[in-house]
């Protein structure tokens, strides 16, 4: 399959620090791409890149075939695109504003805008600078999607929803995956990628330590569990159980971190009487901690 | 050809103009209605006290006229001040200040390319200070007919398109430094300094002979050097014109090839 996204030896440089170095990506048609990795790793200097705010210091990035940096605007009219930090002109209302821009793509569906700010919950007769951080991102994400893009490119896209925003944003972005639409985003937060993705790129300190699927991901994912007995914890048994490690009793207290499925932990829990189990989802910092332990 | 930027531009700029406009008319009826006075006690008695390079500087000797008057009243320092305040103030804010506000980076990642941004920008507060330079043209004229100056209509428009070539001059200067490098303050610093140089040399060269072949250079001295209210069109106002357009377009290339700056 065609590459909507690729990247050769794409590399930032921001005066001495390193944004970006040597990045080369492929993103296929109908695919979401979740970059991960903490603030400062080059998301956003990735999707900035992308879309030719930024120009690199070395390497190229294509999307749908042309060459950011040398025709941006045709890049532009085929993108959506959602910045890390979405600020949009106070004083207008949100209808105001997506005119303005719309207007600025040759003209948008205003049905496709209603439809959005619907689902969405968005009320667009408002002045952006008298909306909530989370209205606010919503007035983005409608800005990203009203022209039907065949490509989405958005930074930290739920930043600020609530759980229940987050889901319709999930959703939407199921839905444009559907139409065969390509889709980038990015996040620290390992779940939200985990529920949309279907590939999940790391950075770390500019570099794109893996590429892999969601599924592989998580089977090497590490997990904190918790456990508390109704008498002393089976240690023996815990330790002999496949992907358990780091493990470490305190009173009837068993503290444990298990490597990708927990099948195994808990088939062999079965026979004693577990009064509590607490598991801690995966971090980032767990799955590069994985990552580099695999390496190693 | 839509041109949705110079729009938005102009919507802007509205309260602003309105507030300027205000300010500018107030200022000119105030002086207008001062002139009867001093018309009365300006004699050559008077005259005769300045020492003669003061004189050559505020056109003393012209004072005894309404449009003298003006010149020197408000057309040598205050209105072009005050235009290149506006001029300046909603440059710098056009480009670098939406940049550093974060609001610039959605609109940039649109078809519009940046050299057309900039240039429907460029338009749209040139098209500002003639609205607001409108204004100014109407009171004097108003003024001069209720106050019996005795300014033709003509005088008076070379006076006001002085002060928008000067107004648009250091405002299109400060939308060049802001998308050259997106940042306000320094786009606000360089064309104020520019300003505060023009005028230092404008004065020096008047009073100063060995400054004196440097003068022209001025952008003042380009703008009001004939009066500005004054029969003649000066050679001046073109050297204003094409410097402005100069600007901008070297502005074009470096805002198209720089990063934007997030806010």
């Amino acid at each position: 399959m065609a590459a909507v996204i690729r990247t050769s030896g794409l590399t930032k440089n921001y005066g001495g620090t390193v944004g970006l170095t040597g990045l080369d990506l492929e993103v296929t048609a109908g695919t979401v791409f979740g970059c991960l990795g903490p603030n400062g790793a080059g998301k956003t200097t990735l999707l900035r890149l992308l879309v030719g705010l930024l120009h690199p210091s070395q390497g190229r990035a294509e999307v749908l075939g042309i060459d950011v940096a040398h025709d941006p605007d045709e890049v532009h009219r085929r993108v959506g695109y959602l910045p890390g930090d979405f600020r949009a002109y106070p004083d207008l209302t949100g209808e105001e504003y997506l005119r303005f821009l719309g207007d600025l793509r040759g003209g948008v569906d205003a049905a496709t805008v209603e439809e959005l700010a619907e689902r969405l919950k968005l009320d667009l007769s408002r002045r952006i600078g008298a909306l909530s951080h989370g209205n606010r991102q919503k007035v983005g994400i409608v800005q990203a999607f009203m022209h039907d893009p065949p490509v989405l490119i958005l930074d930290e896209p739920t930043s600020g929803l609530d759980p229940l925003m987050q889901r319709e944003f999930l959703e939407l972005v199921r839905g444009a995956r559907a139409d065969d639409r390509t889709i980038l985003l990015s996040s620290h937060i390992l779940t939200e990628v985990e529920a949309v993705a279907d590939v999940v790129g790391i950075l770390r300190q500019g570099r794109m330590v893996t590429v892999d699927s969601v599924e592989d991901l998580k089977a090497r994912a590490l997990r904190r569990i918790d456990l508390t007995f109704g008498h002393e914890p089976p240690m023996a048994v815990l330790a002999a159980t496949p992907g358990v490690r780091e493990l470490r009793a305190d009173g009837r207290r068993a503290h444990l971190v298990v490597v990708g499925s927990t099948a195994d932990l808990v088939a062999a829990l079965a026979p004693y009487r577990v009064e509590d189990l607490v598991s801690h989802d995966a971090d980032l910092e767990e799955i590069f901690l994985a990552h580099y332990a695999e390496e190693g | 050809m839509s041109v949705h930027v110079y729009r938005k531009t102009l919507r802007d700029q509205r309260r602003a103009v309105v507030g300027w406009g205000a300010a500018v008319a107030l200022l000119v009826l105030l002086m207008a209605a001062l002139w009867p006075s001093v018309r009365d006690i300006f004699d050559a008695d008077l005259l005769a006290a300045y020492p003669e390079p003061f004189q050559r500087l505020f056109d003393l000797e012209a004072m005894a006229t309404g449009a003298g008057f003006l010149n020197a009243e408000l057309f040598s320092i205050i209105l072009p001040g005050m235009f290149i305040a506006y001029g300046v103030g909603r440059g710098a804010r056009l480009i670098a200040g939406e940049e550093q506000d974060g609001v610039l980076e959605v609109v940039v990642v649109t078809p519009l390319s940046r050299t057309r941004l900039l240039l429907e920008k460029a338009t749209g507060l040139a098209t500002g200070i003639v609205g607001l330079d409108a204004v100014l043209l109407v009171v004097t004229v108003v003024g001069s007919i209720v106050i019996d100056m005795a300014i033709p209509i003509g005088h008076a428009a070379v006076g006001a398109v002085a002060m928008v070539l000067i107004g648009v001059q250091h405002g299109w200067l400060a939308l060049a430094v802001g998308a050259a490098t997106g940042r306000r303050t320094l786009a606000v610093a360089a064309a104020s300094a520019v300003a505060v140089a023009g005028y230092a040399l404008h004065v020096i060269g008047a009073l100063v002979e060995a400054v004196a072949p440097w003068q022209p250079l001025s952008p003042f001295t380009q703008a009001i050097d004939a009066g500005p209210v004054s029969g003649t069109v000066p050679v001046g106002f073109a050297w204003l014109a094409i410097t402005a357009l100069m600007v901008v377009a070297a502005a074009i290339p470096l805002f198209t090839r720089r990063d934007l700056v997030t806010a």
